[in-house]
């Protein structure tokens, strides 16, 4: 994957588009978890989302520096 | 906050237990979230530092501006933050692309965009207003330092969005990771006082049956939060663990204890009105019927209740239903006989209230103890399908001035722009657009002025003492900036949780974030310190001047206004579609009252004078409802002429109110009355019902007209 990428004409990072998609998803994920009660059985919810959020986000990161 | 509750229990052996507790939840969160506010800052400006950002101020000043002691709050303030941003950059973008050599067009826009977002973020509730807030005042940070050199715009739009991600990922990240306090866990507490509040008042009859008394606070209490918890509610959706189904319990919650408030003031003014004339039997026949209600009450504990309590509970109140079922149909055949329409009419309508109080109340109690079996065990014991929604009203008028306000703010200081030709002048515009958007919420925008500007000047001084002082003697990297300042960031922490403090602090916030030398290089020079710092104070006083001229919102104004368009709710009602929902009615009403009451000026008198308009609106829209529905499904031969000229005569009333029409509207509603009570009862019993309903309903709406002597013909004037 390149470092880089045209979207619209406009040259960017490709983390960027990254960041985004995995923010999206990971609301997505929050919905059903919260709704499925597994932040019930989670210690600290508010770290384990951020801890989500970067798995979710550096998996993808590292595919692409890889 | 769990881990403070557990630190709670295990300290009780200590002798000085009490202050310790006392310390741990009171001073303890402050001192938390100071530590937290101050952690999140410097996260922010160092990582702004460390990716060369050209302006890392806005990146801390966005932490400030987001940060609240919940988690919720700072998710749902970030969220709007971002979106407002992002307006406020995209059309940055397209005003600088398409008017940057005309001033004529581009100031013409300009106003207009700061007159739109002004006008929505006063329509808007909660933090959608910060949304707009920010959408013009992005516009201003953006278009306006780069007006000489177009060309730069894209740069400053892209680093400034990029300075307010990472303030805002700083923010929501560090308040959701260390000592997370959920907005969730103090929306069940307040529930909760509320809930006991609801069953201590109604437990004593004297508050029910005692003349109306401003110094009870059970009873003044018994209408405030509906508007505030709504917006808790909505604040919290954005919190981690939020699950779907327990909002859902909240919403209904709220909705019972609109409604449930409602009956009760209703309930109380009709009483009052009993008590005025005297009548010592009907009175007594309606404490007789309250009684089952009040002694099943009685005997609850007064602690916390527990779902078994509770289930106790409304068995009882299920039993206490038959009861006055069965009383109410003695009543009703012994009061027969007294065939005094006036004292019937009373009697039916309040004894009417009482079965709907108690209905509500076991609504209530049902819906608590499914919320409390949720979050118990995660099983409901109530399926809530219904979606209730909570309308709100903004009136247009109030709009319509503040978007005047806005642009007019904008006009003059652009002038003053021209005309001077300081280059400067650009803050003084930033700072008046600021102050017209964020103040025009207020209740009182000129205190708010003031206050804004003594944290200005503090802060000024401040922000000199660290310019030309302490970051040039003391600092020499990222780390010994971060000491010196963590002194003042977690000072404007505790600022923020002051509410007092509240326009002080953003104020301090605004004029130190532009002042101090946040810069990744030193480049600070007294002169431009001098002139930027009075071309924003300056900019705070065009902000004053606009809240000075453009206020001519008097108190006996906002009464008609309020009447008036209560009266339309009414006319509406009376011919418009019948799918209303009585909620709907309800909230709409409320938030209606609340803003007016904040915006309007009104004194203790008008705003108790206004309380008791919207009760009877909300009692006789509501009775419409009823019967316009009823007589879609009762027989055609009940169906008389006289009911439909009653509704016309009410629809006639409220359009054009007079003292002569209401004499007219009484009498027809009383000829409308005897006619029904001297029909052939159906022997049907769905249709008896129908019949029934019809004349309860129509005696309530005599019943609050009678009582209602300033509405809608506005009679007194309270506002002096």
């Amino acid at each position: 994957m390149p470092l880089d990428i045209t979207l619209f004409g406009i040259q960017m990072p490709t983390l960027l588009p990254i960041f985004v998609i995995s923010a999206v998803v990971q609301i997505l994920l929050d919905r059903v978890m919260s709704d499925a009660g597994i932040y019930n059985h989670v210690w600290h919810p508010g770290l384990f989302r951020t801890a989500v959020f970067v798995c979710l986000f550096t998996i993808v990161c590292l595919l692409i520096y890889h | 906050m769990q881990a403070a509750n557990v630190i709670l229990t295990s300290i009780k052996t200590f002798p000085w237990q009490r202050t310790l507790s006392e310390w741990l939840s009171i001073d303890a969160p402050i001192l938390i979230y100071m530590a937290k506010a101050t952690i999140a800052a410097l996260l922010a400006l160092w990582i702004a530092m460390t990716l060369n950002m050209p302006d890392p101020r806005t990146a801390i000043f966005t932490v400030f501006i987001v940060m609240q002691p919940q988690s919720g709050l700072v998710f749902s303030k970030s969220y709007y933050r971002v979106l407002g941003t992002i307006a406020g950059v995209g059309i940055s973008l397209l005003l600088m692309g398409m008017f940057a050599q005309d001033p004529m067009w581009f100031i013409a826009f300009f106003a207009l965009w700061i007159g739109l977002t002004t006008a929505a973020g006063f329509k808007y509730r909660n933090f959608q207003f910060y949304g707009f807030v920010l959408a013009g005042y992005t516009l201003c940070i953006v278009a306006l330092p780069v007006i000489e050199t177009p060309l730069e715009v894209f740069d400053i739009a892209v680093s400034r969005f990029s300075e307010v991600i990472i303030g805002i990922m700083c923010a929501t990240v560090v308040s959701d990771v260390l000592f997370p306090r959920r907005l969730l866990d103090s929306l069940i507490s307040s529930e909760q006082e509320r809930f006991l509040n609801i069953l201590s008042t109604l437990s004593d009859p004297k508050s029910v049956f005692a003349v109306f008394d401003e110094t009870n606070p059970a009873v003044t209490r018994f209408s405030s939060g509906v508007v505030g918890l709504n917006a808790v509610r909505i604040n919290s959706s954005f919190e981690s663990g939020s699950d779907q189904k327990e909002r859902q319990h909240y919403e209904h919650l709220n909705h019972d204890y609109m409604n449930l408030s409602t009956t009760f003031h209703s309930l109380k003014s009709i009483i009052a009105a009993i008590k005025d004339r005297e009548n010592s039997e009907v009175l007594c026949a309606l404490e007789r019927l309250y009684d089952p209600i009040a002694s099943v009450l009685t005997t609850l504990p007064d602690t916390l209740l527990t779902p078994k309590d509770l289930e106790n509970l409304i068995r009882e109140l299920l039993e206490a239903k038959k009861t006055i079922q069965v009383e109410l149909e003695l009543e009703h055949k012994r009061l027969y006989v007294l065939t005094h329409s006036e004292e019937e009419d009373e009697y039916i309508s309040a004894a009417y209230l009482i079965t709907r109080l108690l209905n509500e109340l076991h609504n209530h109690c049902a819906t608590y103890l499914s919320l409390l079996k949720h979050r118990i065990s995660g099983n409901a014991s109530r399926q809530l399908s219904r979606v209730v929604q909570f309308s709100t009203h903004t009136d247009n008028v109030l709009v319509g001035l503040a978007a005047l306000r806005g642009s007019g703010v904008l006009l003059l200081t652009m002038l003053f722009w021209i005309l001077t030709g300081w280059p400067y002048a650009t803050l003084t515009i930033t700072m008046a657009v600021v102050i017209g958007l964020l103040l025009g919420t207020m209740p009182s925008p000129l205190d708010g002025v003031k206050d804004f500007f003594k944290g200005s000047v503090v802060a000024i001084i401040i922000a000199a003492l660290y310019d030309f002082y302490l970051i040039p003697a003391y600092t020499s990297d990222l780390l010994t900036l971060g000491l010196l300042l963590s002194p003042t960031l977690a000072f404007i922490g505790w600022m923020t949780t002051k509410p007092k403090l509240a326009i002080f602090s953003f104020g301090f916030v605004f004029m130190f974030m532009s002042q101090c030398a946040l810069d990744p290089y030193y480049k600070i020079e007294p002169t431009k310190f001098l002139e930027s710092s009075l071309a924003a104070l300056i900019g705070i006083l065009f902000g004053g001047l606009a809240y000075l001229l453009v206020n001519f919102w008097s108190c006996s104004l906002t009464q008609q206004r309020v009447a008036k368009i209560l009266r339309r709710q009414i006319v509406s009602l009376c011919k418009g579609a019948l799918n209303v929902e009585r909620s709907a009615l309800e909230s709409t009403g409320r938030d209606l009252v609340q803003q007016f009451s904040t915006q309007g000026r009104l004194n203790m008198r008008s705003s108790r004078l206004v309380f008791e308009w919207l009760l009877s609106t909300l009692e006789i829209g509501r009775a419409i409802l009823t019967i316009r529905r009823t007589l879609q499904r009762i027989y055609l031969r009940y169906h008389t002429k006289s009911i439909d000229i009653a509704l016309e005569s009410i629809k006639d009333y409220f359009e054009t109110p007079s003292l002569s029409q209401r004499e007219q509207l009484l009498n027809t509603l009383k000829n409308t009355l005897q006619e029904l009570r001297l029909t052939q009862m159906p022997s049907e019993k769905a249709q008896f019902k129908r019949l029934q309903t019809l004349i309860v309903e129509l005696a309530l709406i005599r019943t609050v007209l009678l009582n209602s002597q300033t509405f809608p013909v506005v009679t007194e004037d309270s506002c002096h």
